[in-house]
């Protein structure tokens, strides 16, 4: 574990100046929310571990753990890169020279006033901050009870950065930090397209090379994403191995990283991975944070009473929380997407259903099997479809400092609408997942509460999918009969995928010379599952619902691609 | 006291043109001679005098809201519309003129484009792109600087919010319950439900068919953000058209909310009024970067609001040079393009008079752009008389140079720029060989490229990039 001796004083100098800028009440309160039982029961199953904790590491987490609950007192991270137990640098020793002279860079970057300066004047005039703190009143009004009571609920507008989401605020940072190292190769890694546009978007403004590695089926997903990263000046490498998705990719990019260390910085789009990108992504975000901070001041004269934010990997979370973990009476609020259901076994809630455990180099909660090994996380929203969180998430939520709860993809979508209509602004589905968790949330606040929730990105990139939902008329939620039929189990219900459908939609067209719709096309499509196990002579009898002249359009534009 | 308010609000006065400025007129680089014969198509209402019943409220004070109290910049604008929609439209130029001066609403109006829209937007100093020019201009290092303003972070990613947001305030103001609005590319559309829906006003957005079918995800977005869109044969002149039939039948409650410096007076006036935000942002941010004014100012123009926003405030600085780019489609003799001022002739079109694109029957010609926004046949009465005066310069630039322009801008800067924008980043090519070293080029960057994506794609983008 490679440390460096500014390591600790960099951490006191930011706690010191930050004592100056706000009063905080010493003794920790908890009138909100009751800390969640700290030993949790079960035994945690750690997995791949890299390297085994050194005593003296457990003793520093010993020391964290014993400051307890005044927050003043954490070390977020310690000398070592960790938050309490989580964190650390789990990566293989290729890499450990390059993390230690970033983790250096870093820390004389902070206090350099050039690149502070330069950073801030992109931030304003390249990215568009500072982005507003808006008054939604419309949704507060949509949560105001009967009396005529109710939170008042603010939106921090990062959809209103350059590329749509807050991303870019770390992005620009990182490109920077990397001309001022030297660097003039870039690496990302990129799931759903998002981080991978912005680190492109980054790279051509700086002028640097730029190599996106994506899975070769995201890439056929999406489509758009990789013509605009290429239009940017990217250069989009399809990965091929394993399930060919993000983490096949994430390891090429990694794997790419440990051959050019030398010229090459690696852009982690998260607050996860090795130390020091947890502390370094935070600290990127946390801009977030303080323009709240300085707004809330100018708007109603005090702190916010409660912050929301959706958590994936959690960046956007941390951004806002960060400035305000050490006033205590600010309760912190982190979504994770629930999918289908906590107990379907397809979510991505890693805080909630997670073990400890360690990936992408560093401790923290994680869904995995008993085995150890990742379970393939599931969300409508690409963003929070990742297996682990960032190690800070896992140490707030250990201590007791933020609470987190998890929301559905129905649910979301729901909110997507919601908000669409009431605001005129279209969420991220991510974000919509902070929003879908107002529904629970208002009604225990009392009058008057302000609440502020992060709204990280804007829903232009989702509308695609939203269009799934409306133009196949499949609703956002069955009529309770079918939930009863279900629950009692005198109906079987099943789903076949959009690709089965068109598959069936093809092939009744050519069988019969009847077109059908796709909603029918559904049920057309289980016939391939079903008719195997049916025994000779049974007769089906198939609702054939609705002709498909509608739908044709719709089919072509698939079926060509 | 409220005087002193509306000179606050509006910045510079604009009085009349003075005649002095058609000394500018040498500065016309690509326009065509004005043609002499002025054939006017479709006369609804001859108007000469001031109409019987005019209401000059609070105009005397600010003679300068308009190009006279006719709304007539010159020959132009005008309000050529049926009687049913006069008294209609002199109640909106009341509360317009009204809300001008009224504290009230410019506080909300304000906190409503600093908290919604996102305003300030940067003026942003395009450092790669000023770079590009200068390495490839013969005498080494030596080139303009170019800056962007960058509308394109505006809510909706165009500067078409500004201007519904306020008529949607305006709209509840009069007590109207419903907004119906026309839309070619589809951004006034969304710019129009979201403000519908911020304002919990019922919102209709008429819409072409053609257009539906090119930006289906807009149309989408639309529906989610609650307004209904409703389809009409033809394109964005049909949907206009149409929109504009549909207020008249319910004139109580409907808004007719028009997204561009068209129409009858006072729309021009009032759109012009409300984008002008971007010229006196621009101005201060000018004055904080570099101590002056902006040497150049370069927009688009299809029907030219993001133009005049940007232009409006420095109509009277004759030191400034404006320059419109229209749109030149698959090039000017080819009769696929949409360069109103460049080939046009002055007619009357959708209640005001303006230089059209119309055959010799005086009937409309159909335009084109790949830039759908800057799809209309016609163009602002304002823009046209800035035209005639002298005061501007107009050129066109194609489909093609447009869709490199856009290359550029994505490469240099990391910034895809929308495909009209990219018409008006398209002239800098010719543009900047001619200027000085030094001198300051500002650029409304007036829309995101997100829209686009697919039309580019379609274009048979270098295959390199699929």
């Amino acid at each position: 574990m490679a440390t460096s001796g500014t390591a600790s004083s960099f951490r006191t100098s930011v706690s010191a100046s930050s004592r100056l800028t706000h009063l905080r009440s010493s003794p920790f309160k908890v009138p909100n929310f009751t800390p969640l039982p700290s030993s949790r029961s079960h035994s945690f199953s750690v997995s791949c571990t890299i390297a085994k904790d050194p005593t003296f590491l457990m003793a520093e987490a010993e020391k964290t753990k014993a400051a307890g609950s005044d927050p003043t007192l954490w070390k977020r991270p310690d000398s070592f890169g960790r938050f309490g137990k989580f964190g650390g640098k789990y990566v293989p020793e290729t890499l450990m020279h390059a993390l230690s002279e970033l983790e250096t860079a870093f820390y004389s970057l902070a206090t350099d006033d050039d690149f502070q300066r330069e950073l801030a004047g992109i931030l304003k005039d390249y990215v568009g901050r500072e982005s507003p703190l808006y008054f939604a009143e419309r949704l507060t009004e949509h949560y105001r009870r009967e009396n005529g009571e109710g939170p008042l609920i603010y939106l921090k507008r990062e959809d209103l950065n350059h590329t749509g989401a807050h991303k870019i605020n770390n992005a620009v940072a990182q490109a920077l930090l990397a001309k001022r190292l030297g660097k003039k190769r870039i690496i990302a890694e990129t799931g759903a397209g998002q981080h991978g546009v912005a680190t492109a978007t980054v790279c051509a403004r700086f002028g640097l090379q730029c190599i996106i590695y994506m899975g070769a089926q995201d890439m056929e997903r999406q489509a758009l994403n990789v013509f605009r990263m290429r239009l940017l000046g990217a250069e989009v490498r399809g990965v091929h191995s394993g399930t060919a998705t993000l983490k096949d990719a994430t390891s090429e990019a990694i794997r790419d990283w440990v051959t050019n260390v030398e010229t090459t910085h690696y852009i982690l789009g998260s607050v996860a991975g090795p130390h020091p990108y947890p502390m370094m992504v935070r600290d990127f975000h946390a801009v977030i944070g303080k323009e709240t901070r300085r707004q809330a001041m100018e708007k109603w004269g005090g702190k916010p009473d409660v912050l929301v934010a959706c958590v994936g990997g959690g960046s956007n979370a941390m951004g806002l929380f960060h400035e305000f973990v050490d006033d205590t009476e600010v309760r912190m609020i982190g979504v994770e997407a629930a999918g289908f259901g906590l107990d379907s076994g397809k979510h991505a809630a890693t805080l909630t259903k997670g073990d400890v455990g360690v990936l992408h180099g560093a401790m923290s909660y994680l869904l995995q099997d008993d085995d150890g090994q990742i379970i393939e996380p599931h969300s409508i929203s690409a963003g929070l479809d990742y297996p682990g969180v960032g190690p800070e998430h896992s140490f707030l939520k250990d201590m007791g400092r933020a609470e987190y709860y998890s929301v559905t993809d129905e649910e979301a979508l729901e909110a997507f609408k919601r908000v669409s209509r009431l605001e005129g602004i279209i969420p991220a589905l991510e974000t919509s997942h902070a929003l879908a968790h107002l529904e629970k949330l208002c009604p225990t606040l009392p009058d008057g509460a302000r609440v502020v929730l992060n709204f990280s990105g804007r829903g232009d990139k989702d509308v695609q999918t939203a269009i799934k939902y409306l133009e196949l008329g499949l609703h956002w939620s069955t009529g309770p009969e079918h939930s009863f039929l279900k629950e009692m189990g005198r109906v079987e219900y099943y789903s076949v995928t959009d690709e089965e459908a068109l598959e069936a939609f093809k092939r009744v067209s050519r069988l019969e010379g009847i077109i059908p719709a796709l909603e029918t096309s559904h049920a057309l499509a289980h016939l391939e599952k079903l008719c195997p196990t049916l025994p000779d002579g049974a007769r089906v009898v198939l609702n054939f619902s609705g002709r498909g002249d509608k739908d044709v359009q719709t089919a072509i534009k698939y079926l060509e691609v | 006291m409220s005087s002193t308010k509306i000179f606050q609000v509006r910045g510079q006065p604009l009085p009349r043109f003075p005649v002095r400025n058609h000394r500018m007129i040498n500065t016309v680089v690509c326009g065509f001679p004005i043609i002499s014969h002025h054939r006017v198509s479709n006369v609804l209402s001859r108007t000469s005098g001031p109409f019987l019943g005019y209401v000059p409220a609070r105009t005397d004070e600010n003679p300068f809201l308009r190009g006279d109290s006719n709304g007539r910049f010159g020959k132009f604008g005008g309000k050529f519309v049926p009687e049913t929609l006069m008294s209609c439209l002199r109640d909106l130029e009341d509360e317009f003129n009204f809300v001008l001066s009224d504290h009230e609403f410019q506080v909300e109006f304000t906190a409503a484009l600093r908290d919604y829209v996102g305003r300030e937007t940067p003026l942003y100093f395009a450092e790669r792109l000023t770079q590009h020019y200068k390495n490839i201009a013969r005498t080494t290092g030596d080139g303009p600087e170019i800056y962007l303003k960058r509308e394109d972070l505006c809510h909706g990613g165009s500067h078409k919010i500004n201007n519904a947001l306020a008529q949607a305030m305006i709209a509840r103001r009069l007590g109207c319950s419903r907004v119906v609005a026309a839309t070619g590319s589809g951004q006034h559309g969304v710019a129009t439900a979201a403000a519908c829906a911020k304002l919990s006003l019922e919102c209709t957005v008429f819409m072409g068919t053609t257009d539906i079918e090119k930006q289906s995800s807009n149309v989408l977005s639309m529906k989610l953000l609650g307004a209904q869109v409703k389809s009409v044969q033809g394109t964005f002149q049909d949907a206009s058209s149409e929109a504009i039939r549909n207020w008249v039948g319910k004139l109580e409650t409907t808004y007719y909310l028009p997204g561009t410096v068209v129409g009858p007076h006072p729309s021009p006036v009032m759109v012009r009024e409300f984008q002008s935000v971007i010229g006196k942002e621009t101005r201060r941010q000018a004055k904080q970067l570099w101590g002056g004014k902006p040497d150049v100012l370069v927009a688009c123009v299809g029907s030219g609001s993001n133009a005049l926003g940007l232009f409006h405030e420095f109509v009277r600085d004759e030191d400034v040079r404006l320059v419109g780019v229209e749109a030149a489609g698959l090039g000017l003799d080819s009769g696929k393009h949409s360069a109103t001022l460049a080939v046009g002739d002055v007619g009357v079109y959708h209640g005001s008079m303006s230089y059209l694109l119309q055959d010799d029957q005086g009937q409309i010609l159909r335009p084109h752009s790949i830039g759908v926004g800057l799809e209309y046949p016609g163009v602002g009465p304002e823009i046209s008389f800035l035209k005639e005066s002298g005061r501007a310069e107009f050129c066109t630039a194609t489909d093609q140079e447009a869709i490199q322009a856009c290359m550029l801008l994505s490469r240099l800067e990391g910034i895809i720029p929308a495909l009209e924008t990219s018409h008006a980043l398209a002239i800098l090519e010719k543009l900047v060989p001619t200027l000085r070293d030094g001198a300051k080029v500002v650029v409304n960057c007036s829309g995101r490229g997100d829209k686009d994506i697919n039309t580019l794609i379609q274009r048979g983008m270098p295959s390199s990039l699929c």
